[in-house]
């Protein structure tokens, strides 16, 4: 074992407890890609993943939000069997849905802002037209990258990158937003 | 499930840094030279990587199914034309490169998840990313490496709760809703009972990491992974 001979410096009680959550949430993340329900309009089955991008930026806030998904790409590449299908390892970074993935922490930064107006972290409990646009904002983040990401690593064309990738995802993400709503409205979590 | 297994091939006896930087420099010449000479050498690396690591490319493929329909659509759909002649192969030639190209960074990742542990991978992390980042991003991969399973079977049960009480008959909104209200409260409080075990425990910025060196043999990885690096830049 490599060992220290310094005083011990303890982490902070704040900053444990935002480790704890973006790992967990981290964690939910890499667990949504299992858990698939049939697709009412297309038979590509939907998975929980996105939902949890738009529940870490709510909940967590634009910098742990944004962290807890940086930490799922970090387990993930490192060889946690968290992304889709279950699959690990580096090469999914750098594979055809690489778009998305990145998009993830970005997406969740970005809803994060949005609902919470800053970095700092306010109450999530906002109005329904703000918690929509938020996470239809996150939606373009993640569709954009992601379109991006497959024409650029696949060499083809924007245009075949979105039918290929993208098209016959956008519209469940309709339900994915409803389901966010439904959450932050039900009061089900009591969350600080 | 592409995951670690103990082993003592040669890329077990790896330190992970060398692994990391193979993969990197391997994903980079992949991307500069996607061409069939590129990719001919690029394939004997990756089965060289395969071999080190005691992993049949079978095994490897298993943990790559989800991706095959994304790799096959690519030149599908780029090749396809909206009238006549409605298919055009040379369209798909490029595509169809990309696609091995990502297929070959496939192999060489598996080799390093099948032969690394998380405890290596963690402390490679560490040793990497310099200061308190470097090691609250090590906890956190550890912490994620830990709860996945937990978190996991949360989930899978709270959705088996709901088919057993005719859920799944629900609108998908309110099934996702459900399902995820579940997994997420069950998720803060298990973050909540692992940051006191932490704070009770003293949990400090000292981490006990296992001890990794390069040794003589890593310099075979090193050196692939600077030729690698060179010839992106050639």
């Amino acid at each position: 074992m490599a060992t220290e001979h310094e005083s011990v410096e303890l982490v902070g009680d704040e900053l444990v407890g935002n480790i704890a959550r973006s790992a967990l949430f981290a964690a939910l993340m890499g667990a949504g890609s299992y858990v698939s329900f049939p697709n009412p309009i297309s038979p590509i089955p939907v998975t929980m993943q996105v939902l949890v991008v738009f529940l870490a930026g709510i909940f967590l806030g634009p910098i742990w939000g944004g962290a807890s998904m940086g930490l799922y790409l970090a387990a993930g590449g490192l060889g946690a069997p968290v992304f889709a299908g279950g699959s690990a390892g580096f090469a999914p970074l750098v594979g055809p849905t690489a778009g998305y993935l990145w998009s993830y922490p970005l997406a969740a930064t970005l809803v994060g802002a949005l609902v919470h107006g800053g970095v700092e972290l306010r109450d999530y409990r906002v109005g329904t037209p703000r918690l929509v646009s938020a996470m239809v904002a996150g939606t373009l983040v993640v569709y954009t990258l992601g379109t991006v990401g497959f024409a650029y690593v696949q060499g083809v064309s924007l245009q075949s990158a979105f039918w290929a990738a993208s098209a016959a995802f956008i519209p469940v993400e309709a339900f994915k937003i409803a389901a966010a709503v439904g959450i932050v409205r039900s009061d089900a979590i009591a969350a600080q | 499930m592409l995951t670690y297994e103990p082993g003592d091939s040669f890329a077990h006896r790896l330190d992970p840094r060398t692994k990391l930087a193979v993969q990197l420099s391997f994903a980079a010449a992949g991307l500069a030279h996607t061409t069939p000479v590129g990719l001919v050498v690029l394939g004997l690396v990756a089965a060289g990587c395969l071999r080190a690591a005691d992993t049949s490319p079978l095994s490897a493929l298993h943990g790559l199914r989800y991706a095959i329909p994304f790799l096959a659509v690519g030149p599908v759909v780029e090749a396809a034309r909206l009238g006549a002649p409605w298919f055009e192969p040379a369209a798909a030639v490029e595509p169809a490169l990309a696609s091995v190209r990502v297929l070959l960074v496939f192999f060489v990742a598996a080799a390093y998840v099948k032969t690394t542990p998380v405890r290596e991978s963690r402390a490679a992390v560490q040793r990497l990313v310099p200061g308190r980042i470097g090691i609250a991003l090590g906890i956190g991969i550890a912490l994620v490496f830990r709860f996945l399973p937990l978190v996991r079977r949360d989930l899978l049960r709270v959705r088996e709760a709901q088919a057993a009480r005719l859920g799944d008959e629900r609108r998908l909104d309110e099934r996702l809703s459900l399902v995820a209200a579940g997994g997420l409260r069950r998720s803060f409080a298990r973050a909540d009972a692992l940051a006191l075990a932490l704070r009770a425990r003293c949990f400090a910025w000292n981490p006990t990491l296992p001890v990794i060196r390069f040794a003589r043999r890593d310099a075979a990885g090193l050196a692939l992974a600077v030729a690698l690096s060179v010839s992106v830049a050639v």
